[in-house]
């Protein structure tokens, strides 16, 4: 009974697709097997990892928020502006992590008050303030590339935690950041499982009316969801920033749906109420493992895209399907336990 | 007396987001002529205007139609793409070296074109309304893959040099008129008549507004929903097909904006986003405004950048407003049933 | 007996009005410790606006709200809460998405304005909540997969956990099984005992005389009447709520002898709600299915109409075998349903009252060159509110305009245009105020009459016995018994139900 449990689960089979994936990609090309790339899938996830956690709290939560990666950027590009602006130029990069967080919540805030204040839907509210917060970055904040961003920035892109040199093959560095990132990752799942904020969360998700009457403030819990995407966005874009050694406020727009097909393909209903962090952290994996070896299956990066939506579209359907089965039988459940 | 009052204020009531409208319309008009009399308020402004109003007219009335289902078409622009992108290849390869081409095989190119859009519209329809995928995720996956193959297939390159009779259309004029603005008062008009005038118009507002009940009462809600999503991707064939008539070029990633706005244009046209109301009409001028307003910004030598933070500025105050609006509304109506 | 000292909650010359439209005036009521206490009234009589004062949803205008020692002019939530008022909705309020443990902790949580949430601390917080009332329940499961009753023991132990002083149950039985409702008034019981102060709000008059100890009765923001249960009969009940004398004579029409069937029901069987159905009903004929919640009844109902499956067994409709498992055959056929929950299921609410009036069978208003003609839907929507007397200034007003009563006719209207052979009605008078429910069983006689077979299914036996020719039992999915024009009462009816 477990085991069959086990086997229905969401993750055992991103788990199975993960692995048949790679079994694929490695027979055709035997250096994907390689901890370079083992490495160069973790670099390319952290980013991602970090969006995703955000939309997989909004989406617990019964919302979704496009505006996530006009969010991270923003906040970004706008620590780098104010450090040169001020010529601060500290030895860590405590201090641009911490402004882009700032500026990440506050736009989060923003979104707080169109959608806990006003009720407006979450998708047309963030698609909304996706559109103010890129016009004012680019046309206030500034329009061009930035190369010499602050050194602290610059030079943790590098900032390589063990680095092994195989017999032959090239050197594989593992980033520092899979600390930072494990730990922030646990903490989200501890959030998420362990704080009455993370319950109020799912119990947004479950219905508004019924956590109303528990006794949570749903205008408080969404007011604090958004602001608490606002922030990981904002780490996530500064990160983004030094992991590119360059700031482009063009960048990432137009990202939000890699991201979210990751957090639906881990499991997150789109209808609010379920979703884990381990899924997401699988989904972000797949999601990486086909948009950085396309190639190696012998397949032009220019159908990486197309390969995204397939899997969205697969994800979502197959979610529908489940669902519609389950109300079937949960109907069928109800008439038998009454009928004894 | 009160009796009598009360007709004609219902009798308004419907009218009045549209009276509404046509003073915003009038008002923006003014404000702009008066800022900007040389450049706004000139007739090169105007024509050019007309040939741009109607590309977002056609795709907002695309969205406007799945909105009135209660749901929402994120796939207009992947469609229009689509459709542009195959009648552009076969135009192309067709014509080879000339510079014109047979109308036969314009007309050809055009209905394969939109034959290719509307088998797209019907994988929206079978997920949407058969497998019952919540449609702003149906439509986000569906318009990623559709977007996917034609980068995949084009390889991220437009296609130009398109034959000269054909961008006649798009560029042309009929009786003083620009074409493209011929065309969409005749879109609107068929549009119109068909939501306000047929059997199965009545069914989308019915629908939209309880989806159960239209069930029980057995009006085939899945055949309607089906329609409306083969309807939109039609209207995003054809707005396509304007576009690259125009532009004397198809691209897979032209006018991703474009959703943005439309949804802008819907929700400032009245459309109510949970389904069952909204008039085309109120459409039509919403694009008028914001087309105004990208004008006059223009001749303001604003970045369209600050457009588009108006737009979502746009979308945000609206929506605030009938959230406000509606709120005194409830509460008023709530006071009356009890006085009854 | 409790030996706590008895304390008394209630309010006093309590007042509320929204925007000058009076929902309470003047309304006292007081409710000892240990007691059960009921409050009766129709629809709009003010009930709801009481509930809610009490639990902070809504400040009065004036008077005071008593709780034990206290007195306030008006709470908040919280401290209803806090000062242990407790309500039960019907929905029950709980997220499926979540545990039974979750969902019996969380405001124990939220009181102690806890940060952190712990599993083993939650599962301590269920069990002992559902000790206290003495019911024992897989914790582990997630709500959405139990069952309604252990659903509603769920919020009963929600609220014992939280201190409860006041407990309002609104309409706690009407989706309970016999059996069920016994156990629920074991564990009201349990909660007289430990001397918590219990209110029903029920229409229920045979579960109320059996529960209540006392009782208010609410008609139009005011009390009506009050007192000792044991001093109302069920008669002085019913008149006091609707302020009318109406008898529940039978009204239904003599029934012509006839071979004719307008349908036939042959070995319906869908596994595990039903199975070997087999009945027809006769022109003119009003046929009442009746049986407990979860017996199959509104299930057997919409498999008929096409909305529930069937795995096998036939529908006959004049002579030929009809498609199942197809509304639109149903429909083609000359079936109509009108279902349980008309703001849900049965109306478009904020449609006007004449888009609502012609949602069935819209292609049959097309006229020229298949177009929707306009004349012909103001047409109809016109006849059928004169038809039917439905009180509107205007038609294309929202639905939501019209009364409960009213709405309801709009939704036997739309079904009516399509003059079915057979009606069949889930329900029909729910959520209706005693005149309304009256006229809309006379309109069921009027098109019995000339010729319309009706199948009434309903929890209501009055209402069954007063219309119905024959009336059908179902127990777990089979017809346990049927009863012709002779043998019907409503005391046989119960007999078999309980």
């Amino acid at each position: 009974m477990n085991y069959k449990k086990l086997l229905r689960r969401n993750e055992t089979a991103l788990i199975i697709a993960i692995v048949i994936l790679s079994a694929v990609i490695g027979a055709k090309s035997p250096e994907f097997f390689t901890l370079a790339n083992l490495f160069d899938v973790f670099r390319s996830s952290f980013v991602q990892l970090l969006f995703a956690l955000g939309v997989l709290v909004v989406i617990i939560s019964g919302g979704i928020d496009v505006s996530f990666p006009v969010v991270g950027i923003f906040s970004g590009y706008s620590a780098v502006v104010l450090m040169q602006h001020f010529e601060w130029n500290p030895g860590n990069i405590l201090l641009p992590v911490a402004l882009a967080i700032l500026i990440g919540i506050l736009l989060g805030a923003l979104n707080s008050i169109a959608i806990a204040s006003f009720g407006i839907p979450t998708l047309i509210a963030t698609l909304g303030t996706s559109g103010i917060f890129r016009g004012i970055l680019l046309t206030f904040i500034g329009s061009s590339f930035i190369s010499d961003i602050p050194l602290a920035l610059d030079k943790f892109a590098t900032a390589d935690l063990l680095k092994i040199q195989p017999a032959e093959g090239t050197l594989a560095r593992l980033h520092v950041l899979i600390i930072p990132i494990a730990i922030i990752t646990i903490l989200v799942s501890l959030m998420l499982n362990r704080t009455m904020f993370g319950r109020s969360i799912y119990a947004l998700g479950g219905g508004i009316e019924a956590t109303r009457r528990l006794g949570i403030s749903v205008k408080r819990t969404q007011a604090k969801v958004y602001m608490f995407v606002g922030g990981i966005s904002g780490l996530a874009g500064i990160l983004y920033v030094s992991l590119q050694r360059k700031a482009n406020p063009y960048d990432l727009a137009g990202s939000e749906l890699d991201i979210i097909a990751a957090v639906v393909l881990g499991g997150a209903s789109i209808m609010g109420g379920y979703g884990t962090v381990f899924g997401t952290v699988l989904g972000v994996i797949l999601i990486s493992l086909i948009k950085g070896n396309l190639i190696l299956l012998g397949v032009s990066g220019s159908w990486q895209r197309a390969a995204i939506g397939a899997l969205l579209l697969i994800g979502i359907t197959v979610q529908a399907i489940n669902e519609s089965k389950k109300a079937k039988n949960r109907r069928v459940s109800t008439s038998d336990e009454a009928a004894e | 007396m009160n009796e009598r009052f009360s007709k004609l204020n219902t009798g308004l009531l419907a009218d009045r987001k549209v009276t509404q409208l046509m003073a915003i319309t009038a008002a923006t008009f003014a404000i702009f002529s008066f800022v900007s009399p040389d450049i706004f308020f000139s007739s090169a402004n105007f024509t050019s205007m007309a040939y741009q109003i109607p590309e977002i007219a056609i795709l907002s009335i695309a969205v406007m139609l799945s909105m009135l289902t209660g749901g929402i078409d994120l796939s207009i622009v992947a469609i229009s793409n689509a459709a542009a992108l195959v009648a552009a290849g076969i135009m192309t390869s067709k014509m080879g070296e000339a510079e014109t081409l047979s109308t036969a095989w314009i007309i050809i190119a055009c209905v394969v074109g939109t034959i290719v859009g509307l088998a797209a519209g019907a994988i929206n329809s079978l997920v949407i309304a058969q497998l019952n995928v919540t449609p702003i995720l149906a439509t986000l996956a569906t318009g990623t893959l559709f977007n996917g193959i034609a980068i995949g297939v084009t390889d991220g390159v437009s296609v130009s040099g398109l034959p000269e009779n054909f961008m006649r259309v798009g560029n042309g004029t009929f009786f003083g008129v620009p074409t493209p603005f011929v065309l969409m008062v005749i879109i609107a008009l068929i549009v119109g008549f068909f939501i306000n005038r047929t059997t199965l118009g009545l069914k989308v507002f019915l629908v939209g507004t309880n989806r159960k009940a239209a069930q029980y009462s057995v009006m085939g809600d899945r055949k309607v929903i089906a329609w409306v999503y083969l309807i939109s991707a039609l209207l995003s064939s054809l707005a396509g097909l304007i576009i690259a008539s125009r532009t004397s070029a198809a691209s897979p990633d032209f006018g991703s904006s474009y959703i943005l706005l439309a949804i802008v244009v819907v929700v400032l046209g009245g459309i109510n986003p949970n389904g069952g109301f909204g008039t085309i009409t109120g459409v039509i001028l919403a694009t008028a405004v914001l087309q105004m307003v990208s004008s006059g910004f223009n001749a303001l030598r604003f970045s369209q950048f600050f457009y588009l933070a108006a737009q979502g500025a746009v979308l945000i105050f609206v929506m605030i407003l009938n959230v406000v609006l509606e709120r005194r509304r409830v509460s008023r109506s709530i006071s009356k049933s009890l006085r009854s | 007996m409790s030996t706590l000292l008895t304390a008394e909650y209630g309010v006093k010359n309590i007042i509320k009005s929204f925007g000058g439209a009076k929902a309470l005036s003047d309304v006292s009521l007081s409710v000892k410790s240990g007691q059960v206490h009921c409050i009766a009234g129709e629809n709009g009589s003010g009930k709801s606006t009481l509930i809610k004062i009490m639990s902070g949803v809504h400040a009065p205008d004036s008077g005071q709200i008593r709780l034990g020692e206290k007195s306030f002019s008006e709470l908040s939530p919280r401290e209803a809460v806090r000062e242990g008022v407790q309500v039960i909705f019907q929905d029950f309020s709980l997220l499926p998405n979540l545990t039974v443990a979750e969902n019996i902790a969380i405001p124990t949580y939220i009181s102690r304005n806890s940060l952190f949430f712990s599993k083993r601390e939650t599962k301590k917080i269920a069990e002992s909540a559902l000790d206290l009332i003495g019911v024992d329940l897989d914790i582990t499961a997630s709500v959405e997969d139990i069952s309604i009753a252990s659903k509603q023991l769920i919020a009963i132990a929600r609220a014992t956990n939280l201190g409860v002083k006041m407990l309002f149950m609104d309409e706690p039985t009407t989706a309970l099984t016999r059996k069920e409702i016994k156990h629920l008034f074991k564990v009201v019981e349990q909660l007289k005992e430990r001397g918590v102060a219990t209110v029903f709000v029920s229409h229920k008059i045979d579960e109320i005389q059996e529960i209540c100890h006392t009782i208010t009765i609410l008609r139009n923001g005011e009390v009506v009447a009050d007192g000792l249960m044991k001093d109302f009969k069920r008669d002085s009940i019913s008149e006091a709520m609707t302020g009318l004398n109406i008898s529940e004579t039978r009204i239904a029409p003599p029934l012509k002898e006839t071979t004719e069937k307008v349908i036939e029901v042959k070995n319906l069987k869908t596994k595990p709600t039903f199975s070997d159905i087999s009945f027809s009903i006769a022109p003119g004929e009003i046929l009442g299915i009746t049986g407990l919640l979860g017996s199959g009844r509104t299930e057997l109902a919409e498999a008929i109409f096409g909305q529930y499956p069937i795995d096998s067994g036939e529908l006959i409709v004049g002579e030929k075998s009809i498609q199942l498992n197809s509304s639109s055959a149903a429909l083609k056929a000359g079936i109509g349903y009108v279902p349980p929950d008309r703001l849900t299921q049965g109306l478009f609410l904020e449609q006007s009252i004449l888009r609502n009036l012609v949602a069935v069978g819209i292609d049959q208003y097309q006229g020229k060159g298949k177009l929707l003609s306009k004349n012909r839907l103001t047409e109809a929507g016109e006849k059928w509110i004169k038809d039917l007397r439905i009180k509107t200034k205007n038609p294309s007003n929202p639905v939501t305009s019209l009364s409960g009563g009213n709405q309801q006719r709009v939704v036997l209207a739309k079904w009516l245009a399509m003059n079915p052979k057979l009606m069949i009605l889930n329900g029909p008078t729910v959520g209706v105020d005693i005149g309304s429910k009256r006229e809309i069983l006379e309109i069921i006689r009027d098109r019995a009459q000339e010729g319309m077979a009706f199948l009434v299914v309903s929890d209501d036996i009055p209402e069954l016995v007063q219309i119905c020719h024959r009336v059908l039992v179902i127990k777990n999915g089979k017809i346990s018994k049927s009863f012709d024009e002779l043998e019907l009462n409503e005391e046989i009816l119960y007999e078999e139900l309980s």
